[in-house]
This record gives structure tokens, sequence and C-alpha cells, in this order.
């Protein structure tokens, strides 16, 4: 299958006109927030859906701008990447810190207390 | 996945909503499975976002119930302007499939027949079949008494036929 072909495939497949994703575990989490109280019909539906687009949209962002591209693999890291790249998903910076190796971590650990000793 | 807790923050989308849809926008892509995990999270995040901007909104409007507006311009305000279209015709096609059930389940309630009617529709049938067999229960009897009758009388004259011929034989043999 060509390129194109496959881009359309998946276009088609992301702008169905239904919902796949379960309403109410949508409308459980949505009351679990502090102070919601009476949601509308008709805004659970437009929720559900654009937290559908918001995967959509996370996964393909991350993807293009990960390293995995040539391996065709989507990590962890492109995911902490793009939230701390890109404004509109920079509300998930708090559940996803990026991981860093332990042994960076000691480094900037020595730094900042040589950087304390100094002062 | 019991929780026994019950702590609201571990609700999550189910993860194999999450996996079908990654699939589905990213298909042949090999995804780890903590970047998975990751995605579930942020889902839950991402609602938790929308579900405050629309509240406030909503307080705001002083009305008590988060209405689809509120939601719209939640998404506005918060950067993803670029769902509200999708998002719009969705709901659209959602109301007009619940439209079309309930124009679907009325008119069938409308054509069919209540189910009291049926019931007594039901019983009599049921009658006029008691009476029918029992009129024909009756016409078998008789016709059994009328054919015990004739076979009765037709026996009645053969015996005695019989007896008239077998007493004239007695009396010749007194003779001789």
């Amino acid at each position: 299958m060509s390129d194109a072909n496959m881009e359309e495939k998946v276009e088609q497949a992301t702008s169905s006109k239904t919902i796949s994703l379960p309403i109410s575990r949508v409308r459980l989490i949505m009351k679990s927030s502090p102070d919601v109280s009476c949601i509308n019909q008709d805004a659970l539906f437009l929720t559900t859906k654009a937290t559908e687009l918001f995967v959509q949209h996370l996964a393909l962002s991350s993807f293009k701008n990960g390293s995995g591209k040539e391996t065709n693999t989507l990590s962890y890291s492109d995911l902490a990447n793009v939230a701390e790249e890109t404004e509109t998903f920079q509300f998930l910076t708090d559940i996803l810190p990026k991981k860093i190796l332990a042994r960076e971590y000691l480094k900037s650990l020595e730094e900042m207390k040589k950087e304390d000793g100094n002062l | 996945m019991a929780s026994s807790s019950g702590n609201d923050d571990d609700l999550t989308i189910p993860r194999a909503a999450i996996n079908k849809m990654i699939k589905e926008t990213l298909p042949n892509v090999r995804v780890a499975n903590d970047a998975r995990e990751l995605v579930v999270n942020c889902c839950t995040e991402f609602i938790h976002l929308i579900s405050s901007e629309a509240n406030e909104i909503c307080n705001k409007s002083e009305k008590k119930t988060i209405s689809p507006e509120h939601v719209i311009n939640a998404l506005e305000s918060l950067g993803f302007g670029s769902y509200i279209a999708e998002v719009k015709d969705v709901l659209q096609e959602c109301k007009t499939v619940a439209l079309k059930r309930r124009k679907a389940s009325s008119r069938l309630e409308n054509l069919g027949i209540p189910e009291e009617e049926l019931l007594r529709q039901q019983q009599e049938l049921f009658a006029k079949a008691r009476q029918q067999q029992a009129e024909l229960a009756q016409q078998e009897w008789l016709q059994m008494q009328q054919a015990a009758q004739q076979a009765q009388l037709a026996a009645a004259s053969a015996s005695s036929a019989q007896q008239a011929g077998s007493s004239q034989d007695e009396d010749e043999e007194d003779d001789m």
C-alpha cells in the first residue's frame, strides 16, 4: 500500500463520526474532578470525543517529533519531549517527568553541591 | 483491577481502548509499554483539564450544569480549538442517531396492538376453540348412540328370527 493510501485510511479511521471510548468511564473521571457537579449528556459526548482526538493528536505529534521514525517505534521519551516542547501539551509535564539516567542525576547532584560549596 | 482504596484518582480509560486507538493512529509502529501506560494517564489528565476549565466557565455563566457550549469554550481557551469542528460533528451524529431510535420505537408502538387487546383476543380464540371441541364431541357421542341403537335393534330382530326357527324344529322331533 502506498503512503498516500495509508494516510487516507488513517484519516478515515481517525475522523469517524462515532465515539469509541467508554462514555460512562469518562463521566466518572469528570465527576472526580473537584467541584464538578452536573454534566449535560451532550457535554459528555463532546468531552469523550475530544479525549479521543487528544490521544490521536498526542500519539501523532510524539511520533513525528520523536527519534523513532526510522525504527518505527514510539518511546516514553518521545512523549515526554513533546509535552515539554509543545505549549498545548505542557499540562502533562506534571505527570511525565523526563526520565533521566541515575548517573546523570548523581552528577547533577554533585555539581549542585559544588556550587553550594563555592558560595 | 479492583481498587480497595476506592481512590477516585485511580480511574482511567481502559488500557485496551487506548491501545486500539494508538494502533489505528500509528499503524505498524511499535509502542513501548511504559509509553502506553503514559498515554492512559495523559487521558485522565486531559479529562480533568477540560472538566475544570468547563466547570469554571459554567460557574461564571451562573448555570448549574456544564453544557456543550462550556466544553467548546474550554477547548478553545486551552488551545484545543482544532478539535472543535470534529467534536461538534460527532455531537450532531449522536443526536441524529438517538432521534432515529426514538422515532422507530414510537412508530412500532402505534402500529402494534397493545398487550391487553392481544390477551383479550387470545382468550376469545381459546373460548371459541373449546366450544367447537365440545360441539364436535357431542356430535360424535350422538352418532355413537345412534349407531349403538341400530346395532341393538338389528341384533334383536336377528335373534328373534332365530328363536322362531329353532322352536319349529323341536316340534318336528316330538312327532316322530
